[in-house]
Order: C-alpha cells, then structure tokens, then sequence
C-alpha cells in the first residue's frame, strides 16, 4: 500500500471530532468483531489516493449528512482480517475476504451514523462497495474536507477515510 | 434427571436473514460456541430470501435479521413476517443502532435488537431468553 508518510495533529476542532470519531468507531469494531488491536497514530495532512496490493472497502451516508467512510489496507492484512473473523484461513482474494472487508466497512459507517443522527432515520447508509487489485486509485471528486487516520496491527498499517459534509 | 432434562430440551432452528455472507458465518459460529441449543441455522441473503425460507414451511424458532440490505430491507421483512401471521421471535442484529430505527422496527414487530460490532458473550445473552 502506498501512503504519505506525512502526518500531523489537527488543529481544526470539527476535523478533530470526526478523527475521535473513526479512531473510536476503529478500535471498537476490531476489538470486538476482529479480535485485534489497532494503534491509531496522527491523522494525514493529505488523503492517500493510489494503493498497491490492497482491498477497499466504503459505505456511503445520504441525508442531513452525505459521504464516504473507507477502510483501505494490504492485501495480506486483510487476509489475517478474515482469518480472524472467520476462523478460518484466509491466503487469497476471496469472496470471503471481499465480503470481510465491506462488513468492517459497514459497520464503521453504522458506528459515525450513530455520532452523526441519534435518531438514525436521517441518515441513511449505502450498501459497501469493496475494490482491489495490485494499483488502483480511489478519488472523491467532492471537495468535502477529508480525514485519515492510519492505524498499525500487527506491523501493518491500514487507514480509514471519512469524508463528510452537513446538508442545508 | 439432569441427563432427562438434556435429553428432552428442544433444539431450536435459526433463520440468519443477512447481506453479509461475513456476518451469517460470525452469527452462527457465535450461536454454536454460545452453547445455544441450536439445531439446524438457515441463511438468507435478504428480506425477500427470507420470506422464501419461511415460505418453505421450515420449522423455525428463531429470526435474525440485518435492517441494512438490498432487495427488501430488514424493517420490511419484519413487517412482511408479521403481515403473514407468524409470531416467531425475530432479533434485528445491526449497524442501525439509532433510537428511532430500533423503535420503528420493535413497532413494526421485532422481538429485541443487537448492536453491531458486538462481544460474543452479548449474543449468548441475548438468545439465551428466547430458545
């Protein structure tokens, strides 16, 4: 995986918030779900758009907010990923890692969903689309400010975009 | 006596009503190592699935079900279940943990709810009542 090794605290408190937002909804579902423990570190100065041997997962939000969460990371992480929610070994792109991936997706975005409406009919989540392949680019084409959090387990890193924006 | 009672506790059949193939295989691994009494555990990949595997005429204890999903979402397979007369329990096992969403869906004829990510044990807990 590709990524920019430039990292630094936030000084914006919304980008703040939404950081403690995908750090928090991160370590939850990992710890929980995954049975691993991630390490958050500084969220990026830029998104990273281009990976190498990686999978992606997303679940768009539609309603008083709208975006994208997104989890992108290695290949061979997210095989230890699905091994471990599975219990099953996991050594190729798979159906089963595929679908690993966009539930760790969904439920990210169902964990923001939580932040973002305490209600939750006013905000609506999309189905995951999960991507992979050996280069690929993942490109928002919304100007919405977007935040990154890398996360290392195991001695590798993955990261977890969140791109939102309030609608009038 | 202890060996009657284990002899004669009822095995229940499971419906898991769930887009995510991940999480079918992650609740049924959870309800066998629970030490539920689980007998047979059913999969649907949607409401409309769901409805089908009902339809069958399978004997079914328990339902779980995702709200989130394609083709007929969790709320209207519940109502859809309820609409045909059968009272089985069904658990809405979901990302969806809004007050709102979960109170519409306990309207509309749920039994419980379950928040995901969620530890093990809390599935035990929460089917234990209801087999």
């Amino acid at each position: 995986m590709s990524s920019n090794p430039d990292s630094s605290r936030s000084t914006d408190l919304a980008e703040e918030k939404i950081a403690d937002c995908v750090i928090n909804a991160t370590k939850e579902v990992f710890s929980t779900m995954v049975m691993m423990d991630v390490i958050d570190d500084f969220p990026l100065k830029e998104p990273v758009s281009r990976f190498k041997c990686s999978i992606t997962g997303m679940v768009g939000f539609a309603g008083t907010y709208s975006g994208v969460i997104s989890i992108h990371c290695p290949v061979d992480l997210a095989q230890k990923i699905t091994s471990n929610m599975l219990g099953i070994d996991c050594d190729e792109v798979n159906e089963d890692l595929n679908d690993a991936i966009g539930e760790i997706a969904n439920m990210l975005g169902g964990s923001v969903k939580q932040v973002l409406s305490k209600g939750g009919l006013d905000v609506k989540l999309s189905i995951p689309t999960v991507i992979s392949g050996e280069d690929y680019t993942v490109n928002s084409l919304s100007d919405n400010d977007c935040v990154v959090v890398p996360f290392t387990v195991g001695g590798h890193t993955l990261l977890v975009g969140l791109t939102l924006k309030k609608e009038d | 006596m202890e060996n009657y009672e284990k002899e004669h506790t009822a095995m229940a059949n499971i419906l898991i009503v769930d887009d995510s193939s991940t999480m079918r295989k992650i609740i049924s691994r959870s309800l066998r190592q629970a030490g539920l009494t689980v007998d047979e555990i059913y999969e649907a990949g949607d409401g409309i699935e769901g409805l089908g595997v009902i339809a069958s005429g399978k004997s079914i204890q328990l339902i779980l079900s995702d709200i989130n999903m394609p083709n007929m979402d969790g709320l209207e397979f519940v109502k859809a279940v309820r609409a045909n007369g059968n009272t089985t329990p069904i658990v809405m096992i979901t990302t969806e943990g809004g007050e709102e969403i979960i109170a519409e869906a306990m309207s509309s004829g749920a039994s419980d709810s379950i928040k995901k990510p969620f530890p093990p044990d809390q599935l035990q807990e929460k089917l234990g009542g209801l087999l």
